[in-house]
């Protein structure tokens, strides 16, 4: 299957969503700015009046002249203080609330998608945009954006102060700009990319350890350890070699930015000596355009540093909104269906980009039957399954259940009445009342207990804390036996009428498979049952057998009649189950 | 200078305890550390420089309207601030050399350690465990060597400003030097305390982002069961959950951001007061003023790095101590109880286990059907050398108690594929052919063999197709073959295969058993399973009871006269069992 990647947002899109946020919020922003406003001017108040110093005591006024400026600045430092807490506060509630609504969004959207979307996506870019992307957008709307906004804030106060102490020296303080700029430029343009290549190698030396702890035993028993050291070294290597591009990265940015830092600082005092010689400005001007200057260099840093972070957190949420773009799985015409027998007429189906892997299938599965689907790998048996459960719809041809069309069934519906459960199961984190109830809201703790001993789970009497026991990663991680035995029972609770079974037992060892089978057969009967197994008795066991190859349905009977009419199923059967019988 | 990485040994570590790794990371690299250092000095020591200059420039030029010494300042201000900067870089860039020395030479060593343990680590330790180490705890150990330079150079730092400002005023001089470290004290416990806030916030974040891929891993289960509303709900709420918390951190975070500029602030206005008090007095310069104005807002790197460095060591201790536990671990080095070593029989040779009284005739095709799976699998663990308890002559090799044998030996040359031995990430190639050492020709016979052919043909770049570990793009069968094809190709003189068609299906089953046996002609292959279509093609099998070989034969022979054998590999042609179980059938 060929896999076509998810969406990602383009430039205006981002800019339109991002402005939707903050008009959402335009009273908390229009606050916020006000209070870091004042609080920015109480800070620049500190050189000023130290300016002031300066000249009063070239002035010749005594030690108590310089009582008042001193506890002004402490004044101005409490009013910075009060007014830069409730910014921040204020703020980081902003960022919270905004993050909280971006997460709750694409959990929803995600949620929302259809499933042959997420396939031909891999889930791989999916589970990607939900860590990676959502994480990088939570850091930037909570911690970035603020800094980027008050540094910026406070920059332009800074130089505005200058300016105010003289325009010219306004200019002057603007001396080491244009290097700043340019090689600001030069190093986002490869940041990015760099820091990205410095995580992802980070994160695969991570991953090589973790895999050889893991696979231990199978390292011993192939006798891999010098193959896995030499990946694991070769994997430290790459790691080095990415930390290099990025410090290749800072060992320009760094001292250019930093060595521009006196440049304006030297250009003042030199204006400044020039200025005050001819007395356009005082002398405490000066010294407080330079200490300006001074303290400009922290929110500039700070500013600079975060810039790549910001500049990250926006390409991920280019990828978060893109998952948004793509069309929710639609809500079906039909609302509600009577019927349940499931008919295939002339279906075929290729996937995109693929040949056609079912020709021309015809198939009538009459309601509370048993069917079972064999046939070697690549048959098309899960397609069919596909198609039967309307998760993909026929290229030609139809597959109607009591005459409606069941790509066309609301999805919800649809799901309640035909269940599909394949080989692949997953539990999720949660407690094992969790993993059950979904399937079916409002179910009992007994139901619940019903459903789990029709399946044969006995390990349910090891659970320390019964359904409270936590499951999934970072808890009690059940064996995939064990994990496909919890999908069976789901499917118990569910009580679907209609049942597809895409090899949903074969991760059990054969004597159990062959019990839980019977076990859910005795509660399941009156469904009716679609299996596709690799298991002959699983066939044996059934109404009638559908022999799949190439694409199409080759046999169709009884077990007894399949067996009587001697072609490939009966000859597999013989095999099967040994020359003796 | 760049150190060589990856190391091509990264030496004997000095595993006696944390702070001896630490040194022993240290000692690896001494010039590297030395260099580091006096950029560090030198870098910190510059930082004080600026105040001074801008000092004299305002003394010697602005005030006296001498153009000529302030054109010269101004000069060497942009000098010294081109100077600053080269060292800053160049302290950086040692100080990562140096960092990235010894965090290349830890992750050396837990590779080539994790490699080397084995079977015996996931019994000591659980893999998540790895990962920590890997992804943090090298790290918090590499910061930790930063000290050796910039930290070096803050004690440094410290002392040339307390000399400048006693130069200045004695008086000032004391109230600056006492006055910054007590802030940074006072203010550290606080930001420590924010900073476990917010890691019980990040935490909690980290857990509602596992959920979020939770759901995106079960997407394909919610499709097939339905549930999807509760999902989306259960994760509203939780992120709700995440936001008051957020709250909580904002309303402490936002005091503590404010106070760290408001503390130090007030405590600059208090020590301007009494610097303008002593120039209005005419006890200091205009110029000197401002310096000590500088001189304090500076002192504040070299404080809050010491300081910082502190928490590193802490950090870095826990840090390297999780380190050493995983470098400590020793494979069970178990003879059984076996007094002398033995060398292993030179020819193949038959093998015998006591407990289930099964013995092993060479170059046969054995089948074992054991009415309890746990059985099979412990018959192989013992038949590998995998169990570490028992007596010596449990299992018997040619006569010699496997035990007493030596393991690498062992290893070599008997193979047990478990059912869910582990698949490495990497192209089809790798994963099969492990260290390179069969031709493209002998993979693709094991592929045959294990009718896996599709595998590689299915894949857009046949053999040089990459997967991910565990190969989870594959279906189950398909991984059940590779697993088979990789064991194949190992070509093990005696090759222990658990259950290893159990997830494919029926006509492929049947072709495997028959290229099997042609594949492993000559050989001893053990198959561990219930199967029918394999059994049958052993040569022999035998009939394993609660542990015990309770009969022995081929596979016609057991189905005639056993039925519990019968019971167990065959049901399915049991009309009479199946039929009393469902009740449905009509056979």
């Amino acid at each position: 299957m060929t896999t076509t990647r998810l969406p990602v947002a383009d430039k205006r899109t981002v800019r339109q969503a991002a402005a939707a946020l903050l008009r959402k919020e335009k009273r908390a922003v229009a606050i916020i700015l006000a209070l870091h406003v004042v609080g920015a001017v109480a800070g620049l108040a500190g050189p000023a009046l130290v300016g002031r110093i300066v000249d009063r005591v070239t002035a010749g006024d005594g030690p108590s002249a310089v009582d008042k400026l001193a506890l002004a600045i402490a004044g101005c430092v409490i009013i910075q203080v009060l007014f830069a807490r409730f910014a921040q506060y204020y703020g980081h509630r902003l960022g919270e609330r905004s993050v909280a609504r971006l997460r709750e969004d694409f959990v929803g959207r995600t949620l929302a998608l259809p499933v042959s979307a997420v396939e031909r996506a891999g889930t791989g870019d999916l589970a990607t945009r939900s860590s990676v992307d959502v994480a990088a957008v939570g850091i930037a709307v909570r911690d970035v954006v603020p800094v980027v906004i008050i540094s910026s804030l406070q920059l332009t106060l800074l130089f505005a102060a200058i300016f105010v102490l003289h325009p010219l020296l306004g200019l002057a303080g603007f001396a080491g700009l244009p290097t700043t700029i340019a090689v600001s430029r030069w190093y986002l343009r490869r940041a990015t990319s760099a820091y990205l290549a410095e995580g992802a190698a980070v994160a695969e030396l991570t991953e090589e350890l973790t895999t050889t702890a893991e696979g231990a035993r199978t390292t011993e028993a192939l006798r891999l350890a010098d193959e896995r050291i030499a990946r694991g070294v070769d994997r430290v290597g790459r790691q080095w070699r990415a930390r290099r591009a990025t410090l290749a990265l800072r060992s320009v940015f760094f001292p250019a930015v930093e060595s521009s830092y006196a440049l304006p600082i030297a250009t003042i005092l030199v204006a400044g000596g020039y200025f005050y010689h001819h007395g356009w400005v005082t002398l405490g001007d000066v010294v407080a355009a330079a200490l300006y200057l001074q303290q400009a260099i922290d929110p500039l840093d700070r500013l600079l540093q975060w810039m790549e972070q910001a500049q990250r957190g926006l390409a991920s949420f280019a990828r978060v909104l893109g998952v948004g773009l793509v069309p929710p799985e639609p809500r079906g015409a039909t609302a509600r269906i009577s019927g349940r027998e499931l008919v295939v007429r002339g279906a075929s189906f290729s996937y995109p980009g693929g040949h056609d892997v079912l020709h021309d299938v015809h198939l009538d599965v009459r309601p509370g039957e048993r069917l079972a689907i064999v046939g070697p790998s690549g048959a098309g048996k899960s397609t069919l399954a596909r198609l039967l459960a309307g998760i993909d719809a026929p290229r030609t041809g139809s597959v109607s259940i009591g005459g409606h069309a069941v790509t066309e069934i609301d999805p919800a519906e649809r799901r309640r009445r035909i269940a599909l459960v394949t080989q692949e199961h997953h539990v999720f984190i949660g407690s094992l009342r969790d993993n059950l109830a979904f399937a079916a809201p409002g179910a009992t703790d007994a139901a619940m207990l019903d459903a789990l001993l029709a399946v044969g789970a006995d390990w349910y009497a090891d659970l320390p804390d019964g359904l409270d026991t936590l499951l999934g990663d970072g808890a009690r991680q059940l064996g995939t036996a064990d994990a496909q035995q919890l999908a069976l029972a789901r499917l118990v609770l569910a009580d679907p009428h209609t049942l597809i079974l895409d090899e949903a037992t074969a991760a059990l060892d054969p004597t159990t498979a062959r019990r839980t089978e019977q076990a859910l057969g005795a509660v399941l009967s009156g469904r009716t049952v679609i299996a596709i197994a690799h298991r002959l008795n699983t066939a044996h066991d059934a109404d009638r057998v559908a022999v799949m190859e190439n694409g199409r349905i080759t046999e169709l009977g009884s077990h007894h009649e399949l067996v009587t009419a001697d072609g490939a199923y009966a000859s597999l059967w013989r095999s099967w189950h040994g020359s003796a019988a | 200078m760049p150190p060589r990485i990856p190391h091509p040994d990264p030496g004997v570590p000095d595993v006696r305890g944390p702070l001896r790794y630490m040194w022993w990371l240290v000692r690896r690299q001494p010039v590297r550390v030395l260099r580091g250092s006096l950029f560090g000095t030198l870098w910190m020591v510059g930082l004080a420089v600026r105040p001074y200059l801008i000092s004299r420039a305002i003394d010697d030029g602005l005030r006296k309207g001498d153009t000529a010494a302030l054109l010269t300042w101004a000069g060497v201000i942009v000098l010294a601030g081109m100077l600053l900067a080269w060292l800053g870089i160049n302290r950086h860039r040692t100080m990562t050399f140096v960092r990235e020395d010894a965090t290349a030479r830890s992750a050396a060593l837990l590779v080539r350690h994790v490699a080397r343990v084995g079977a015996v680590l996931p019994r000591k330790l659980a893999a998540g465990e790895v990962a920590t180490v890997g992804g943090t705890d090298i790290g918090r150990v590499s910061m930790v060597l930063t000290l050796t330079g910039p930290g070096v150079g803050a004690v440094i730092a410290y002392a040339t400003v307390a000399f400048a400002l006693w130069q200045v005023s004695p008086l000032l001089a004391v109230v600056v030097l006492l006055g910054v470290p007590a802030i940074a004290v006072a203010v550290g416990p606080v930001l420590r305390r924010l900073e476990k806030t917010e890691s019980s916030y990040r935490r909690q974040q980290g857990i509602l982002t596992t959920r979020a891929g939770d759901i995106v891993a079960g997407l394909r289960v919610l499709a097939g069961v339905g549930g999807r509303d509760l999902f989306a709900r259960r994760y509203a709420e939780r992120s709700r959950e995440l936001r008051t918390e957020g709250y909580r951190v904002g309303a402490l975070a936002s005091w503590v951001e404010a106070l760290t500029i408001g503390i130090p602030g007030l405590f600059l206005a208090a020590v301007v007061w009494l610097g303008a008090r002593m120039a209005a007095e005419g006890t200091v310069t205009i110029g000197q003023l401002v310096a000590v104005y500088g001189y304090t807002a500076i002192l504040v790197v070299p404080v809050w790095f010491l300081l910082e460095a502190g928490y590193d060591v802490i950090a870095g201790r826990v840090a390297a101590r999780r380190i050493l536990a995983v470098l400590t671990i020793e494979p069970d080095r178990v003879l059984g109880g076996a007094t002398e070593p033995q060398a292993a029989p030179a020819q193949p040779a038959d093998l015998f286990d006591r407990a289930s009284g099964l013995s092993i005739p060479t170059g046969l095709m054995i089948g074992v059907a054991a009415d309890d799976p746990a059985d099979a699998v412990a018959l192989a663990d013992r038949l590998g050398r995998y169990t570490a308890t028992g007596e010596p002559g449990d299992v018997t090799w040619g006569g010699v108690p496997i035990t007493a044998i030596e393991l690498a030996t062992v290893r070599e040359r008997i193979l047990v594929a478990d059912h869910d031995s582990y698949l490495f990430g990497g192209t089809l190639r790798e994963i099969l052919n492990r260290g390179g050492a069969r031709d493209d020709t002998a993979v693709r016979q094991a592929l045959y063999a294990a009718s896996a052919e599709d595998v590689a043909d299915s894949v857009s770049d046949g053999l040089d197709t990459t997967f991910e570990p565990r190969a989870r793009t594959l279906s189950g069968g398909q991984r059940q073959r590779v697993r088979l094809a990789r064991a194949l190709l190992a070509e093990p003189e005696v090759l222990i295969l658990i259950d290893p068609t159990s997830a494919v299906d029926a006509h492929t089953e049947a072709r495997i058993a028959d290229r099997l046996r042609t594949h492993r002609a000559g050989r001893t292959t053990i198959l561990l399973a219930t199967s029918p279509l394999l059994l049958g093609r052993a040569d022999v099998v035998a009939y394993l009871k609660d542990g015990r070989v309770a009969a022995e034969g081929t596979h016609a022979d057991l189905l005639a006269g056993e039925s519990g054998y019968r019971q167990l590999v065959a049901r399915g042609s049991e009309p009479d069992t199946a039929t009393a179980t469902t009740g449905e059938i009509s056979a």
